[in-house]
């Protein structure tokens, strides 16, 4: 128990490291791409004194290793700073994206894993057959596609030819929100929601789906399910009962791995149905030279997937007691 | 060294030929290779050019059940610009570039014309014997009812830019130079006399029109119109308040009249005895052609697919189909055309025969922009992912080997790298730094190392217990020698499926870099074209424009992503038993 708990510790303390250095890196770049961050500002039509202003805040008069700790202190507080194009603090602006990314990304994904999951069982079992090898094909095509281009043909025939879905935003416009919860449950947001969702989550089935399926192949050479066999039970039920138990495992690895990246967002496909997603924002944000907003978002999604990742290694220690705390 | 490796090789060469997919995948693959190198031999066009296009264009109105109008393109007449049309008792009569005539009686067909100079303008008469003029002075008299041709020589070889009757025996010509002749066509033997403008200037003269008393209006460059009184057989200057120059007049029974020019100049008269009155348009390009119904109601024609109507309240532009440059009008009892197009860019154009996969906003070709596509997709694939194979491939071979503070210092880089979102990181990497090919390979490849040095080291980690590595090493081998002699041509079956795995993630990264417009500029990739069809916002019409890209690409990725799996078998052998 200790030795887990120690694990857990260092994983944990891996995790900030890993932070950190990603923090490190992200001012470095920053600096070294955009030598005076507020040079975008004076086209942004920027007074002079509010120019000052941001430079102070962000220390830039100071030497650079003064301005790196300043950063870094304005990060441990929660400070992203100040976004230029929004004129508003970053923080919020974040907060929001990250929120509308995960609406979109979650039933996404989730779609992808309900049905890639067992399909890939399904698949393992009828290995070697017409069955598996188009499944293998569809899969491995929506996996190659690139999903800006599966969701340009989406809209050009569900939006546009068939006219039946919403091609672009999370709602009909106008439209006002008092809430979060308020914003997404309605039946307009599901309408929008269905067309992005499909394109995100056809492209995630093949991933789930061909990883059930090899782990499945490796787990029916193990002992157990002979021993299963040998018993006479029937074929479906060591199928799902027992084999697929045990081929879970690396699906759950991949799921967590997945859901980390999500905060990323897709960033092609919140830009072709304009989501307004973080993984977009950050795209327009470097765009507008918005260097906060930037640098905050990335950072966001850094700590998310770094999470995800540490999460993925605690399941395995409670999923797979075979795996030792080293 | 070279053997060993060479024979580590072989056997993942040995399964992608047994395998069928694999084999299919490899010739799709290599197909593709052979495009990419021979690009400038399959493109039909410079992918960069602007390609225009000549047609006979003829354009119908159409009015929907609602009262909106729109012009829509109807079957060319023909390759050559239509300069002039004409329509009397149930036949008209198109002429063109080239000494082409179009004869429509229901049908459009060509007549068997006997010249090949360019045709500038046609009047039927009211016994429907056409007079067509043209450039070098070409004169020739087409009778509708038996079919014949009259040539009608011309006294001096000037060109020739508008033609009518004043009655079933009398033509007027007018053309450069302030050339004015009058034709009388009672006989087989043609008269044809000169008239004096009272200009003299020079000036090129491009249209005339008679009122039902037989006076007539002449009008031309730099705004001059001449004014023919038949009373005294003779013309004087008319003014009006225009001087730029004009391109045609049309004038009806009734009196009503309409006189259309350069830099959307439009001028009209209620009546026979009214003043002209220039009129607002809503267009400033030059309008080639004019006409004029007795309710005052009109229609104006010019370049770039504009036509303008009248309807009481004043001029308005209509929708039309394409972006043709419209020469003239032809107004038959119930339906009216619009023909023309002068050499146009062929802006969005549907797959032809000359165009296989069509064109886009700009009229260039999109087959040859899909076929140079794949340059920089396979360049990338194929740049990015060595480089990927060769970081990661070392990383993981070094901390695989090495193992203690050696194998946690990189192993900890991976682990960071995991912690980096790989678009925003690529995306930032680019917008940061210039967008060149070197950013986008670097974007591609900066990161994805991390899967092959994780995949790589616990190989290399089981590998380094191996006996044979051991012997090795007790016969004195150095590092290095384990390390790339014995240990690497074992994880090369490992390092072929990675290789083949993110050359296919690497042609996706590019697309994606390319498609949200970071790609190298002044390039054409798969993406880089979505990125066009996305920023014209032509795309929702123009499905051959987004289609091949995206075929292009998922092809690609999909035969990269079948080798891999035939590799998958040599370097997972229990996947292989199973099958």
């Amino acid at each position: 128990m200790s030795a887990r708990r120690n694990y857990i510790i260092r994983r944990v303390m891996h995790g900030f490291l890993a932070l950190f250095i990603i923090a490190t890196l992200l001012f470095f770049l920053f600096r070294l791409g955009l030598p005076d961050p507020t040079a975008a500002l004076i086209t942004e039509g920027l007074t002079p004194a509010e120019r000052e202003q941001i430079r102070a805040r962000f220390g830039l008069e100071r030497p650079l290793w003064e301005q790196y700790l300043i950063y870094l202190g304005n990060i441990v507080q929660g400070d992203f700073g100040f976004s230029f194009h929004y004129r508003a603090p970053v923080a919020d602006i974040i907060w929001e994206r990250l929120g509308n990314t995960m609406v979109l990304m979650l039933p996404a994904i989730a779609l992808a894993y309900a049905v890639g999951v067992p399909l890939g069982a399904w698949l393992s079992w009828r290995r070697g057959s017409g069955t598996d090898t188009t499944g293998i094909f569809v899969g491995l095509m929506f996996r190659s596609a690139p999903m800006f281009w599966t969701g340009m043909i989406a809209i050009l025939f569900f939006g546009i030819y068939l006219g039946w879905l919403p091609t672009s935003g999370m709602r009909t416009l106008p439209y006002e929100a008092s809430g979060f919860l308020d914003k997404i449950f309605t039946l307009d947001f599901l309408h929008h929601l269905i067309l992005p969702a499909l394109v995100v989550a056809l492209y995630y089935l093949g991933s789930p789906m061909l990883i059930m399926r090899n782990t499945m192949l490796e787990v029916y050479g193990e002992d157990f399910i002979e021993m299963a066999r040998a018993k006479g039970l029937p074929e479906r039920r060591i199928l799902y009962n027992h084999a697929a138990r045990n081929a879970l495992l690396p699906v759950v690895t991949q799921l967590a791995v997945t859901i980390g990246l999500a905060a990323g967002g897709q960033v092609v496909v919140e830009v072709v149905f304009s989501w307004p997603g973080l993984g977009r924002e950050i795209l327009n944000a470097v765009r507008t030279s918005d260097f906060p907003l930037a640098q905050a978002s990335f950072l966001v999604m850094a700590a998310f997937v770094i999470t995800l990742n540490l999460l993925v290694d605690m399941l395995y220690t409670l999923l797979d007691p075979r795996v030792s705390f080293k | 060294m070279r053997s060993s490796i060479l024979k580590s090789a072989a056997e993942p060469a040995r399964a992608i030929v047994s395998d069928r997919i694999a084999l299919t995948g490899f010739i799709v693959l290599a197909a593709i290779v052979a495009m990419a190198l021979f690009a400038p031999l399959l493109a039909t066009h410079d992918p960069l050019h602007i390609n225009e296009l000549e047609e006979g264009t003829l354009m119908q109105r159409t009015q929907a059940e609602d009262g909106s109008v729109r012009w829509v393109l109807s079957e060319p007449l023909g390759d050559v610009t239509v300069y002039d049309a004409a329509w009397q008792d149930g036949v008209g009569i198109a002429v063109a570039r080239g000494g082409n005539v179009y004869r429509y009686d229901g049908q459009w067909a060509a007549l068997d014309a006997p010249f090949t100079e360019s045709l500038r303008a046609v009047a039927v008469s009211a016994a429907g014997r056409a007079l067509i003029v043209g450039e070098g002075g070409i004169m020739a008299l087409y009778d509708d009812t038996t079919g014949g041709w009259q040539q009608v020589d011309a006294p001096e070889s000037v060109d020739l830019h508008a033609v009518a009757w004043s009655d079933d025996d009398t033509a007027w010509v007018v053309g450069e130079e302030e050339t004015i002749w009058r034709l009388d066509l009672s006989t087989d033997a043609v008269s044809i006399e000169t008239l004096q403008s009272p200009v003299n200037r020079g000036l090129d003269l491009n249209g005339i029109a008679f009122d039902a008393d037989g006076s007539g209006l002449v009008i031309g460059e730099r705004g001059v119109v001449l004014q023919f009184d038949p009373d005294n057989d003779s013309f004087s200057l008319l003014r009006l308040p225009t001087n730029r120059t004009l391109n045609d007049i049309h004038l009806t029974a009734d009196g009503t009249g309409l006189i259309v020019g350069e830099r959307g100049t439009l001028l009209a008269r209620e009546g026979a005895d009214a003043d002209w009155v220039v009129e607002d348009a809503p267009d400033s390009r030059a309008i080639r052609a004019g006409w004029i119904g007795s309710e005052g109601e009109a229609i104006a024609v010019a370049r770039n697919g504009i036509i303008m109507e009248r309807h009481g309240d004043g001029w308005h532009l209509a929708s039309t189909q394409g972006a043709r440059h419209l020469r003239t009008l032809m107004v038959t009892e119930d339906h009216f055309y619009a023909l023309g197009s002068d050499r146009f860019v062929n802006r969005l154009s549907p797959p032809t025969s000359e165009h296989w996969f069509g064109t886009d906003h700009l009229g260039r070709d999109l087959y040859s922009q899909n076929v140079y596509g794949s340059r920089i997709a396979l360049l990338v694939g194929f740049l990015g992912a060595a480089l990927v194979v060769l970081i990661g491939a070392n990383v993981g071979l070094i901390a695989g080997y090495f193992r203690g503070r050696t194998e946690t210092v990189l192993m900890r880089t991976v682990d960071v790298m995991y912690g980096i979102p790989f678009e925003p990181f690529a995306l930032i990497l680019v917008l940061l730094f210039e967008p060149s090919l070197l950013i986008v390979i670097l974007a591609v490849s900066l990161l994805t190392w991390r899967t092959v040095a994780r995949l790589i080291r616990s190989q290399v980690l089981s590998l380094r217990e191996r006996p044979f590595v051991k012997a090795a090493r007790v016969a004195g081998a150095s590092d290095l020698r384990i390390m790339y002699i014995h240990i690497f041509p074992n994880v090369m079956p490992l390092v072929f499926l990675e290789l083949a795995i993110i050359v296919g993630v690497s042609i996706i990264a590019e697309a994606t870099l390319s498609f949200l417009g970071l790609g190298p500029p002044q390039s054409i990739s798969w993406g880089g074209i979505l990125h066009n069809a996305r920023l014209s916002g032509a795309w929702r019409d123009a499905w051959w424009w987004n289609l091949p890209p995206g075929i292009f690409i998922m092809i690609t990725v999909l035969s990269v992503f079948f080798i891999s799996r035939s590799l998958e078998l040599v370097a997972n052998p229990r996947l292989r038993a199973r099958r």
